[in-house]
């Protein structure tokens, strides 16, 4: 796979800003909290370099259960992508209580509270993956929403080891309850190149091989 | 019927697909049997029209979002609880059937088409209801488990501090007696700690001669379920000899059953020994202790009781000091004192100790003689007492030498009743005086 420039990974960059604004806008809304954002890192990793990365960003010693949030789009310009919604477990529960009113001391997530998560990330990906499709003009048909509670280590065991995975990663946290999570987009190599040109088409950015246009 | 109606007919969860304009295609029999229409009455309906406008408007959005856009979406039960207007087969009607919705886009024959598979939740809403009313009755146990056990705690460090500040001796027994708690001050009484003397009877510990007893009475309180109370002696290791009150109540298990004695020990030596004080105080002359005038007109009618019954004889001495004034006198009352002193432990010494003397006034002596009724041996006594009187006293400065008269009265010769033989004696203790006066020449008043 073609390396991409500096250039071409601001543009990325700016293309998750946006949507991505635009699903901590509807999260936001739906826990009627503010939500601040990191600014999105952008990667290109190997499914075992995003896991050592995933568990370096949690606390030294936690074995904390990550719940994960999954759907699968398909862009009718040719690209595919797995969303991925990432909460600590206990994290989730809180959410999910809150908007609940429920403060019931069960230490794992029930059938129905899953269920609810399930809506709440359905809500939060939906919402950015319209503003991408809006972007690109195009249309994404997406699968329903999957929910698993699972240890970093394993939270990618249903993706390929040698797989390339496009990473765009973007801390959530609402400052009320210290509670902070991320999202990412995984995506293979043909995904990424074509992901890449309509991002390059958005930005006007010249095609690989051409001299910038100033 | 095609294979598609079929196979939507028997699976259990609802089916509603809907065209690209949003009518309906598909309403399965789990549709059927929970909404008031059937499928052919709703074939070709939006879903507005078929259900009236009970919908939730999310169903109407979402609906619009996988038929537009391709979009799926899930209505969980816990943020929209039941969706649609649909009611449990065969049930009443006054309340919708829990659900939860899964709206997917699906492509049939090149156009989009949504479809929307409904779960009925009742159970598990029902289910993890009463899994978070257990989890909350747990909370609460376990909240309150918590609070006894603090309170536990705090009353047996309550406790524990008590025992140890307290000044009386705290212990636990079991119905043998041995003890399995002892507090600090026990411990002291004792002059035990609990490690030595746990695996033995605390009876044990008494003097051989009253063990029997207090065995015995402790037996009867561990019978008998009821207090167990005993003063007893007891030798320390140390030597010193205690008086112990020893007070102990049953305790109970969970069943009722005695499973021990719970009690007191306190060291009452002291009150043992101020009462034994009290007692010889009150029977004895402060100055020579030997008995006071009450308590050898007792001793007197005892005897005269027992000798009644036994046909024995009982001798009745009056001894009354010659010139005892004169020595008060020319000496002073100390000297008096010494005299008496010296006088009360020689008449003692010549008598036997079954005997008994007494201090009956100032310078008069009693002396009752038991089973000594014939007149040579009371003569016997009568010259011993009279020498023993006369040998010189030790005043310290100097000596001087005293004499006495001596009055005797025999029961029954001389009476029956301790009145008539009191004033025999007097009587004969007068005339002996008298004869000693005429004899020395001197007159009876100095006395």
């Amino acid at each position: 796979m073609r390396s991409f420039s500096e250039l071409e990974m601001d543009a990325l960059t700016e293309a998750f800003n946006l949507s991505l604004g635009e699903a901590a806008a509807t999260f936001s809304a739906i826990v009627r909290e503010e939500i601040e954002l990191s600014v999105p890192t952008i990667e290109i990793l190997s499914r075992d370099g995003l896991t050592q990365r995933l568990e370096s960003s949690q606390p030294a010693g936690a074995s904390e259960r990550l719940c994960r949030i999954n759907q699968h789009f398909n862009a009718a310009s040719g690209f595919q992508t797995d969303a991925l919604l990432l909460f600590p477990e206990h994290g989730s529960l809180e959410i999910v209580r809150r908007m609940l009113g429920d403060d019931t001391p069960i230490q794992h997530i029930t059938e129905l509270e899953q269920d609810a998560l399930a809506e709440i990330g359905n809500i939060i990906i939906n919402s950015c993956m319209s503003s991408l499709a809006n972007l690109f003009k195009t249309e994404m048909t997406g699968s329903l929403p999957r929910v698993q509670s699972r240890t970093v280590a394993s939270l990618l065991d249903d993706k390929d080891a040698s797989d390339v995975i496009l990473v765009a990663r973007i801390g959530m946290s609402m400052a009320a309850h210290n509670l902070s999570g991320f999202v990412l987009f995984i995506m293979d190599v043909p995904s990424i190149e074509n992901f890449m040109a309509q991002v390059s088409r958005l930005f006007h950015l010249p095609e690989p091989g051409e001299s910038p246009v100033l | 019927m095609s294979c598609g109606s079929l196979l939507g007919d028997s699976v259990d969860i609802g089916l509603i697909l809907l065209d690209s304009s949003g009518n309906i295609r598909l309403w399965n029999r789990w549709i059927e049997q929970r909404a008031e229409l059937t499928a052919a009455q709703a074939s070709g309906l939006t879903l507005a029209r078929a259900f009236g406008d009970h919908i939730d408007p999310r169903v109407v959005l979402v609906v619009r979002e996988a038929l537009d856009f391709g979009w799926s979406a899930r209505l969980s039960h816990a943020l929209h609880p039941m969706p649609l207007p649909l009611f449990p087969p065969g049930g009443e009607r006054n309340e919708r059937m829990k659900q939860s919705i899964d709206v997917t886009p699906v492509d049939a024959d090149g156009t989009r088409c949504c479809l929307l598979q409904i779960r009925d939740v009742t159970e598990t809403v029902r289910r993890e209801a009463l899994l978070k009313q257990q989890a909350r009755q747990l909370r609460n146990d376990l909240q309150s488990l918590s609070r006894a056990q603090v309170e536990l705690q705090r009353s047996e460090m309550r406790f524990r501090e008590l025992a140890r500040q307290a000044p009386a001796g705290l212990f636990e027994a079991d119905s043998q007696a041995c003890c399995t708690f002892l507090n600090e001050r026990c411990e002291q009484i004792l002059g035990h700690s609990r490690d030595c003397i746990a695996r033995m009877p605390w009876v044990d510990l008494l003097p051989i001669d009253d063990q029997a007893r207090v065995r015995s009475s402790w037996r009867l309180a561990v019978e008998s379920a009821t207090r167990f109370a005993e003063e007893v002696r007891y030798a320390r290791p140390d030597g010193k000899y205690l008086w112990m009150r020893v007070e102990a109540g049953p305790l109970r298990d969970e069943n009722e059953r005695i499973s021990g004695f719970i009690g007191t020990m306190v060291d009452v030596t002291e009150f043992h020994e101020r009462a034994s004080r009290n007692e010889f105080r009150a029977n004895h002359d402060g100055l020579t202790s030997l008995l006071n005038r009450d308590r050898f007109e007792r001793h007197l009618r005892a005897a005269l009781s027992g000798a009644r019954e036994v046909k024995d004889r009982v001798a009745l001495l009056f001894i009354d000091l010659d010139h005892f004034k004169q020595i008060n006198d020319t000496h002073g009352h100390q000297a008096g004192d010494i005299v008496l002193k010296a006088i009360a432990a020689r008449v003692r010494r010549v008598l036997r100790s079954e005997d008994m003397v007494a201090r009956y006034g100032g310078d008069e002596f009693a002396v009752l003689l038991n089973g000594m009724g014939d007149e040579p041996a009371l003569r016997a006594i009568v010259i011993k007492i009279t020498h023993a009187v006369a040998l010189p006293i030790n005043l310290g400065h100097c000596h001087v030498r005293i004499g006495c008269s001596i009055g005797m009265a025999v029961y029954p010769d001389n009476g029956d009743d301790p009145a008539s033989l009191l004033t025999h004696a007097d009587k004969a203790m007068y005339a002996a005086k008298r004869r000693r006066c005429e004899m020395t020449g001197t007159s009876t008043t100095l006395a």
